[in-house]
């Protein structure tokens, strides 16, 4: 059977344009125009008649057992995490509501990744655009980091290069220019219209610290000094343009000093604002991240990471992070929850886990609990937030099969504690 | 099995009734006046001592979708600071100026509102506005869509399109996103800023080729013959400029006498005359809207202190961002459609500006003779939080505690402002006017905001005591579709609440060229874009209530 209209919900771009063929034991995505793509329509092929079934310490074992047990050790925890995340708005409400039930801890598993956006906001604001607005409005786009390209591999077709636009001509061939370090490797393009900048500087992050310097100082570059002056002509070329777009992904910077080099992408944009339109595109949300925070923030009012030790919730960064409370043996029980891919399996830990998971996943022998469920957007219907935090696409449901939904899971779980 | 409410004061304005003694009934979720024969008493309360009215409605409420995440992010100290425990059947949350969900739903109930409404949904963000309304739980909700800067109707508007195709655009709008009204926030303002431009009067032609009042005169006729019982809801051009009260009074005739709402107006009020060259021209306004039958208003009220600005006005967020309180802003173009800019300020009684917005804010309450066509608002967040709607309502019953606090506000303030010399005190009868009956009549809302026969038994019962703001503040009961929910100001049960929706009738041969526009230039198809009942109730979680439009 064919359905149109698909939602992919494996990187944050959520293309929508997929025609999907679903037969007994496969999913193929009939118009994909990238191998990447692909992958986790592949993985969600298996034979209906042929579901995993539960288990509770590697042994099967039937959902009710499986509920009962995973609710046994979360009462029998004194700081449990909640994590993974790699799901849909339903799944994640209820993984809130979890949290909160359990006093426990609750963050995305690229919780790290997410945070220097959302601390920039705290801080400073942002000056942001959509897929929409930057596939119509911008004539000239800056990419920090040619990586991007194959971590959003429909980005220059869904919003660079637009067969037409509702601006001038100049917004259907945008001026396209990379702006990377030398010390990445050197990158092919199939698109011979980018200017692709690899500068004679040790990192991007040092790139962005010089352009920012030209933006808010009066710099006269030496003469040999040739990243100044390619960069002193991005800023003119910003100057000159109408609707210029700064795209990055934070995680591909390095994230020791990412929040410093987004706060400069920032101050560079609300700089260049009182003269031209200059706006930022941040890129990520590839495993649900942009999911989840919204959800967290709407319920609690404050973004992930978020603890509930005290009876309300609490941001705090540093305290909860999840990756390192796994690291340094700060929590007792884990909760994973992770439904698009086989592939996002939790982190290595010897405390208790509970896994509420993709059906093709390969857990670890230590696994105490793990409750195959459906995968949104294929079995199950759900949503999902976009990249740039203001779309959210319908996943329809495009198979039958028994797989329980993980937001019933998550809530008979709660039910019974 | 009924409920009895007995020996209370009845204020129903829908019903001219006014502080009359009167018993009245809840059976299965309605308002009966005379006990059915086949129904028993199970439950009685006495309320005598006690005013009763119909659940309060907000019609002007920012309480979900993306601007509000966007604030929420922004305001970690004061989410921090005001945080909410939860109990066995409460969930806990945080924040003052912008609320999480479950705990704006809460409050709202505590203080005897029973449905509330978000006058900002973008479409393509209906989506989430509409899921952090359904986890807004207590009170029932709906939307206003926003047009009027997005690029299909303003290139409808300039290549001159039909009235008839317009409308079934609008139409077929408010059922892709399932709002109940369409709002227009500086008509071609947002879409000019995209330009760069940076200011946008009234009948200046914008870089998509049309004015605003063409936007007014086209949406707001577009409303009127679909028979949307909510006028178009205008956010009008040049919020907080000085002088700005001129566009005020032309985006009023752009209507061209069919109705309209000027929504939080105090911001549009505004002279240049004086030292400051900002004054008050809440004179000007009140008389355009007396002599306006027309027109209708809410204030947004400014009260002092922390709060945040949350707006589709991209344009003039940024033209304020140097007020920033803390000093943090964000922009954000969106979509196509419009834009949003968020910015924390802190209203201060001892800053001249902000002295004097608080008190043409009440000038325009006082001088509004028709409590019909004036609504209470306080533009949560943006004037301040919703929770300050009881010292609101103490200020404009209350004339001797208006002229106190007046006394100690900037004095250069107090010299341009006649608040003073304003004898009018506020009714209960006028109060419930404009929080319930006027609001569900202007929404549509038939069997909501009255006690009449068959009405929807939302109630609320408030004990006679001096202190008017402790009064509304914590109500001795509120009944939600007669489930009693709210027990002396605190939650006793909580209840999901439904989506206000209107479908208006509208040739569907639009989607055709909808379709070619979403393929051409859309990122997301427009089979997705709409969100049909059956998502709103299964993923969304709100279950939608449709409300008859009557076509002209």
């Amino acid at each position: 059977m064919q359905f149109e209209h698909v939602t992919c919900p494996h990187c944050g771009i959520l293309c929508d344009d997929l025609s999907v063929e679903v037969s007994e034991s496969t999913v193929t995505p009939l118009n994909v125009l990238h191998s990447q793509c692909t992958k986790a329509f592949q993985q969600a092929g298996f034979d209906n008649a042929n579901l995993p079934t539960p288990q509770i310490d590697g042994k099967e074992s039937t959902l009710q057992m499986a509920i009962e047990k995973a609710v046994s050790i979360l009462k029998n925890s004194s700081q449990p995490l909640i994590s993974g995340l790699i799901a849909d708005v339903q799944a994640c409400r209820e993984a809130v509501a979890l949290t909160e039930k359990v006093r426990g801890v609750i963050d995305h598993a690229n919780g790290p990744a997410s945070r220097p956006n959302i601390a920039v906001m705290q801080r400073h604001g942002k000056v942001k655009t959509t897929l929409a607005e930057a596939r119509n409005r911008a004539d000239n786009i800056i990419i920090f980091g040619s990586e991007i390209l194959d971590r959003f591999p429909r980005l220059m077709d869904r919003v660079l290069e637009p067969n037409q636009s509702l601006g001038s001509e100049n917004t259907v061939n945008k001026k396209i220019t990379i702006i990377e370090s030398q010390a990445q490797p050197e990158k092919k393009f199939k698109q011979n219209n980018i200017n692709y900048l690899r500068l004679d500087a040790p990192n991007l992050e040092s790139i962005i610290q010089i352009l920012e310097l030209i933006v808010h100082t009066d710099i006269t570059p030496d003469e040999d000094d040739n990243v100044t002056k390619k960069l002193l002509s991005i800023h003119q070329q910003i100057l000159d343009s109408q609707y210029s777009v700064l795209i990055w992904s934070t995680g591909l910077l390095n994230i020791a000093s990412a929040e410093q080099t987004i706060q400069s992408i920032s101050q560079i944009m609300k700089s260049l604002m009182k003269q031209v339109r200059c706006v930022g595109l941040p890129l990520g949300g590839s495993k649900g991240e942009i999911t989840a925070n919204q959800v967290v923030t709407w319920q609690t009012g404050v973004p992930l990471p978020v603890g509930f030790m005290g009876g309300t919730p609490v941001h705090d960064p540093l305290l909860y992070n999840g990756v390192d409370m796994l690291k340094n043996n700060e929590a007792d029980a884990l909760v994973w929850l992770s439904t698009y891919s086989s592939d996002d399996i939790p982190p290595n830990t010897d405390i208790a886990k509970i896994v509420i998971g993709h059906p093709g996943m390969k857990v670890s022998k230590n696994t105490s609990v793990f409750i195959p469920v459906g995968i949104p957007g294929i079995d199950t219907r759900g949503l999902a937030c976009r990249t740039d935090s203001v779309a959210t696409l319908p996943l329809q449901k495009i198979r039958n099969n028994d797989l329980p939904v993980a937001s019933d899971v998550l809530n008979k779980m709660i039910e019974m504690l | 099995m009924a409920i009895k409410l007995t020996g209370g004061e009845i204020y129903d304005p829908a019903h001219q009734i006014d502080g009359k003694q009167q018993d009245i009934y809840i059976v299965d979720g309605k308002i009966t006046h005379t006990l059915p024969d086949n129904q028993k008493v199970t439950e009685t309360h006495d309320l005598s001592n006690c005013i009763v009215m119909a659940g309060a409605i907000d019609l002007h409420t920012h309480i979900g979708g993306g601007k509000v995440n966007i604030a929420r992010t922004m305001m970690l100290d004061d989410q921090h600071q005001h945080p909410h425990p939860g109990n066995h059947i409460c969930h806990s949350g945080n924040g003052h100026a912008v609320p999480s969900t479950f705990t704006a739903g809460y409050r709202y109930a505590e203080m005897g509102y029973t449905a509330c409404f978000e006058p900002a949904v973008l479409p393509v963000n209906a989506r989430q506005a509409h899921m952090e309304m359904a986890d807004t739980p207590m009170v029932d909700k709906g939307g206003y869509v926003l047009l009027g800067n997005d690029d299909f109707s303003l290139s409808m508007i300039q290549s001159g399109a039909s009235q008839s195709a317009i409308n079934d655009y609008v139409a077929w709008i408010l059922h892709a996103s399932q709002c109940i009204g369409i709002k227009v926030v500086n008509a071609g303002g947002i879409h000019a800023f995209k330009f760069n431009k940076r200011r946008l009067d009234v009948d200046e032609t914008s870089p998509a080729g049309v004015t605003p009042r063409d936007i007014i005169k086209k949406l707001s006729r577009a409303v009127h013959e679909l028979g949307v019982p909510h006028p178009l809801h205008v956010h009008a051009s040049n919020l907080g400029i000085p002088g700005n009260f001129k566009s005020t009074i032309e985006t009023m005739a752009a209507a061209e006498g069919l109705p309209i709402h000027l929504t939080h107006i105090q911001f549009h009020s505004y002279g240049a005359e004086g030292d400051f060259n900002f004054s008050s021209a809440a004179c000007e306004i009140a008389e355009a809207i007396n002599s306006t039958p027309n027109v209708t208003a809410d204030v947004g009220q400014i009260m002092f202190g922390q709060t945040i600005t949350t707006s589709g006005d991209t344009m003039m967020q940024y033209f304020g961002y140097e007020h920033a309180h803390p000093k943090k802003w964000t922009v954000m173009d969106i979509e196509c459609e419009a834009g949003c800019g968020v910015v924390p300020f802190k209203y201060r009684d001892k800053s001249f500006v902000n002295a004097l917005q608080w008190a043409i804010g009440l000038e325009i309450f006082l001088q509004v003779n028709d409590p019909w066509r004036v609504f209470l608002t306080t533009d949560h967040p943006n004037g301040a939080p919703f929770t300050s709607y009881p010292h609101l309502i103490k200020l404009l019953m209350n004339r001797s505690f208006r002229n106190d606090a007046f006394s100690i506000i900037h004095a250069e303030a107090q010299k341009m402002s006649n608040l003073a010399s304003m004898e009018r005190e506020y009714s209960l009868y006028e109060i419930a006017i404009m929080t319930r009956a006027a609001p569900a009549k202007i929404l549509g809302l038939s069997d909501h905001g009255h006690l009449g026969e068959g009405a929807t038994a939302n109630v609320t019962i408030y004990r006679k005591q001096d202190d008017i703001e402790r009064m509304f503040a914590k109500p001795a009961l509120v009944f939600k579709n007669g489930n009693l929910v709210v027990r002396d100001g605190e939650v006793i049960e909580t209840v999901r609440g439904v989506t206000h929706v209107v479908k208006p009738e509208y040739d569907k041969s639009i989607e055709k060229s909808l379709t070619k526009y979403f393929d051409d230039y859309q990122t997301i198809s427009l089979p997705n874009f709409k969100i049909s009942n059956d998502e709103m109730a299964e993923c969304i979680g709100s279950e939608v209530k449709i409300h008859p439009c009557t076509q002209s």
